[in-house]
């Protein structure tokens, strides 16, 4: 008979495709859904021999619950300031990273609310086109009293496009806003 | 019911019960006879026509390789045409392939009506069937189910069309034959048959197309050996660079691909098998300009409507990429039972990896190293009996089991870990004669399903899901032939699908859309119950088909937008989390192609879809466009150097999509347009070699424009004018491919 033929030829086969097609699919538990991110970004302001930083912390990358500090400035005072980032679920420092590849990276900072007219910020370190970076940075709050404003601070990465020192990308790997209160 | 056709004269009758026939009126010269049953090889005699009565007997022997469905392989007659299926199904045959060769398998069924595609750039292009796609259309390659990477509407079908002998697209939910998944309809892509019995032959295509210096190349060979055996290989190869609108370079659009593929066949009295083998590889660039940080990256891409540098042409391609390797391994046997039926059994192993490259990356070189990677494994089993014709009754019953797993690599996630089983079993039964044709059938699928998501999505350790799934499908459908040149055929058709993977545990940003995508683990199955009726009109002169449906899905899953956007380190994101309504899909396609005068022919098609809520009647977001195309063709005096040569000019028009919800989508549906197509084919022969040949100019006047199912419409205009050259050499004997004048 042919068709037993047959099946003793397809038997053997259809046994050895389901050996492969029974592979585990269980994750390791090491290594596997490991994602670049951004968890954390500290800056530092200094000002009259003190120190304050704000964070904002995202613990688990693009999960819920990220957390801003608010800031609070001093009417009619120069800070010096200096950013630092971080990836805590990975250990990584990425402001090192940042500095390290500065002339594609470019932070902005944006002053917003009642009050942005009295903040100015203008980064104070170059890449070696001599463009800003802003991983250090001088912010002047303008006197006038007590008021609230806002602070955003944008990572752009420039990776087409050229980095001109003024215009930010299309590719932003960080966008935070600070509330800021003046005192 | 034998069907006997005769293909010269576009003639043809069925036998009655006893396999008797008549046909008057033939004309007294050599004609061609062709005798068709299902099931059974086709027979073509040639005869002679004297004077007075004329007897021709045939006796026609079951197909050497099983049973095709309802569906015999030569199309050009009328009787195959009108009785084809009593769902509506379109075909692309080997000819009218020859004229797109070289086109994505996207764009090669996007001319079919009721087909459109969903593109990313000019590398990426998914069949959308009725305005659904992806894990609503089940594509069948080589008679295996494709298990690929569908979870996004950049994820392409892994299938080198140059493999194609013959595509058929069913429209409309085909749930009892397909299984889970067959609800917008069935894409079927039938490599060319084995040469049994024949001297080595095979074929070499060249094309060439202008606007992004895309050149491919693919080559056939196959022969029998002896009386029972047979062989066929092909392999294609292609490169192209970055494409152009009619202002712009779309900068890292260019891809490569490289495939191969071979079938081994034997076959004796009754039985036989067929071992299939094929690699898939492709490097696909995305254009760089679609890449974009968060959602006010994205507003101002929007709002500056073109892209923010000028892209040289180049061949390279740079991340962000895709880089697919897809093997099929399959092993079909079928043979003869002693009660005349026959059985069927196939294996198919398939693996699928898919690797995608961000265009930056901490950890590595963002050319080397993934942002993710996915592997995919799936294997498949398949046993049915084929019933030999009992009185008017024929069908088939069967059941399946396919299993697979998929893992993800050391970097990044889209989809967690998983591994699902389905098993099916169904029936199928038809019920011919010649005025009427019944069709009905029920299947059974349950699926199981593990998955290992984040605990909870987002974070947390990985902790595995199980569930399952099942549901029942159902068909019952009728062809009715009122008139000799008339058919109708009606269908209604019930299929289901379990969620996506995608679906049920997605949590991130999707880059390109700006869009933070959360999935939903309580999504249940998804069914669809579709009702569709064809017209069909087949004479000398005129042909026409035309189909109206309406698919009603209930717990049709889909992205809707959340109150509140999601704030991350990164910036804000509108928020969409995937929901469950009942909606309701109508429309309307169909074509008409016609003798005009002389040798003058007119064609047009159309498709128009509306999809929407039930209850808040809100439209559905990423609908097709209504679409014409209407065209003539002009067809030259064969020579005995030149055949079938024609020039045709088509022109396209495509609405602006006015039926879209509102507030959803982050700009307004681009403009309609209309774009002229002008071409023109025809076989040269040389000595004994046809070499087909054409030249097409698609968007002749170079019009910029965006079509509403194109994903980079935020950012850059559609590719502008195409110049394409095509070049088919056949060699060996019974390549004598006389090109016939087909309705399409």
């Amino acid at each position: 008979m042919k068709h037993i033929d047959t099946l003793k030829f397809v038997l053997p086969l259809l046994f050895i495709a389901l050996l492969a097609g029974c592979d585990s699919t269980d994750p390791d538990p090491e290594g596997v859904g490991e994602e670049e991110l951004i968890t954390r970004l500290v800056v530092t302001m200094t000002a009259n021999g003190q120190s304050v930083s704000y964070e904002a912390n995202d613990p688990d990358g693009d999960g819920t619950g990220l957390q801003i500090d608010p800031m609070t400035l001093q009417s009619g005072t120069i800070y010096t300031g200096s950013i630092a980032v971080f990836d805590d679920v990975n250990g990584e420092d990425v402001g090192a990273e940042i500095a390290e590849e500065d002339d594609e990276h470019q932070f902005f900072f944006v002053p917003g609310g009642g009050a942005a007219a009295r903040l100015s910020v203008v980064a104070t370190d170059q890449d070696e086109n001599g463009l800003p970076v802003g991983l250090t940075f001088q912010l002047t709050v303008a006197d006038g009293g007590s008021g609230t404003a806002s602070l955003q601070v944008i990572l752009s990465h420039f990776d087409d496009a050229p980095k001109d020192g003024v215009n930010r990308s299309d590719e932003t790997d960080i966008d935070v806003t600070f509330p800021v209160t003046i005192q | 019911m034998v069907q006997v056709v005769l293909p010269e004269l576009d003639r043809g009758t069925l036998t009655d019960s006893d396999g008797r026939y008549h046909l008057e009126g033939l004309p007294l010269d050599s004609v061609l006879v062709e005798f068709r049953f299902i099931g059974f090889e086709p027979v073509s005699r040639r005869v002679r026509i004297a004077q007075g009565e004329n007897e021709l007997h045939a006796v026609l022997s079951e197909t050497t390789y099983g049973l095709r469905e309802a569906v015999v392989s030569a199309e050009s007659q009328a009787d195959v045409m009108l009785t084809r299926s009593t769902r509506s199904v379109a075909v692309l045959d080997t000819r009218e392939l020859e004229d797109m060769r070289g086109q994505t398998l996207g764009g090669m069924l996007a001319e079919l009506p009721g087909v459109t595609s969903l593109t990313t750039g000019p590398s990426i292009s998914k069949p959308v069937i009725r305005g659904l796609h992806s894990q609503r259309i089940v594509v069948v390659n080589a008679g295996v189910q494709q298990e690929g990477q569908q979870w996004g509407g950049e994820h392409a079908p892994e299938i080198d069309p140059f493999s194609a002998g013959r595509i058929e697209v069913i429209r409309g939910a085909a749930g009892v034959e397909y299984g889970v998944g067959a609800i917008g309809g069935v894409v079927r892509i039938e490599p060319e048959e084995l040469p049994f019995g024949g001297p080595i032959s095979g074929s070499v295509s060249i094309n060439a197309f202008s606007n992004n210096r895309h050149g491919a190349l693919s080559a056939a060979v196959g022969r029998g050996q002896g009386a029972n055996w047979a062989w066929r290989l092909q392999g294609s190869a292609r490169k192209a660079g970055d494409s152009r609108t009619p202002d712009h370079v779309i900068g890292n659009s260019g891809f490569q691909e490289t495939d191969v593929a071979g079938t081994l066949g034997w076959h004796r009295g009754q039985s036989g098998f067929r071992l299939h083998a094929s690699h898939f590889g492709t490097t696909l660039g995305l254009f760089t300009g679609a890449h974009i940080g968060n959602f006010d990256d994205l507003m101002r891409a929007i709002e500056r409507g073109q892209p923010a540098v000028d892209f040289d042409f180049t061949f390279d391609i740079d991340a962000p990429k895709q880089e697919i390797r897809h093997d099929l391994v399959s092993l079909s046997a079928h043979t003869g039972l002693p009660s005349g039926d026959w059985l069927e059994v196939q294996t198919g192993f398939q693996s699928n990896r898919r690797a995608e490259f961000d265009a930056h990356r901490r950890f590595g070189d963002p050319d080397e190293d993934p942002a993710f990677s996915l592997d995919l494994r799936s294997w498949s089993a398949d046993a049915r009996v084929r019933q030999r014709p009992r009185g008017n009754i024929t069908g088939n019953v069967g059941a399946t089991v396919t299993t697979q797993g998929n893992k993800n690599g050391e970097s990044g996630f889209l989809i967690p870990n998983f591994r699902s089983t389905t098993v099916s079993g169904f029936i199928h039964e038809m019920w011919v004669t010649d005025k009427l044709t019944l069709d009905t059938g029920l299947r059974y699928d349950y699926r199981w399903q593990r998955a290992f998501p984040k605990e909870n999505l987002s974070s947390g350790p990985f902790v595995p899901r199980t569930t399952t799934y099942s549901d029942v499908s159902a068909v019952l459908g009728v062809i009715w032939r009122p008139l000799p040149h008339w058919s109708i055929a009606s269908n209604v058709g019930r299929a289901w699908r379990p969620p996506g993977i995608n679906e049920l545990y997605n949590f991130g940003v999707h880059h390109g859309t700006a869009q933070f995508e959360t999935g939903n683990p309580d999504l249940r199955e998804e069914r669809s119950l579709n009702v569709d009726a064809t017209v069909r009109h087949v004479s000398e002169r005129l042909t026409l088909e035309l189909s109206a449906y309406r698919n009603a899905m209930d717990g049709f899953i889909f992205l809707f937008p959340e109150n509140e956007p999601r704030v991350t380190i990164r910036g804000t994101f509108p928020a969409f989390r995937y929901v469950q309504r009942d909606v309701v899909l109508r429309g309307l396609d169909g074509f008409v192609d016609a003798k005009l005068i002389g040798r003058l022919r007119g064609h047009a098609s159309t498709s128009i879809v509306r999809g929407s809520e039930t209850d808040t009647n809100l439209d559905l977001i990423d609908m097709p466009a209504d679409r014409i195309r209407a065209g003539l063709e002009w067809a030259f005096r064969d020579r005995p150097w030149l055949d079938g040569a024609a020039i045709h000019a088509d022109v396209e028009s495509v609405a602006r999509q006015d039926h879209f919800p509102e507030g959803v989508d982050f700009a307004p549906p681009p403009d309609g347009y209309t774009l002229v197509h002008i071409g023109s084919s025809g076989t040269w022969t040389r000595g004994s070699v046809p070499i087909t040949f054409s030249l097409d100019i698609n968007n002749v006047f170079d019009v910029a424009y965006r079509d509403y199912l194109s994903r980079f419409r935020y950012f850059i205009d559609d590719p502008g004018r195409n110049v394409s050259v095509r070049v088919h050499i056949p060699f060996g004997p019974g390549n004598n491919s006389k090109r016939t004048h087909e309705t399409h």
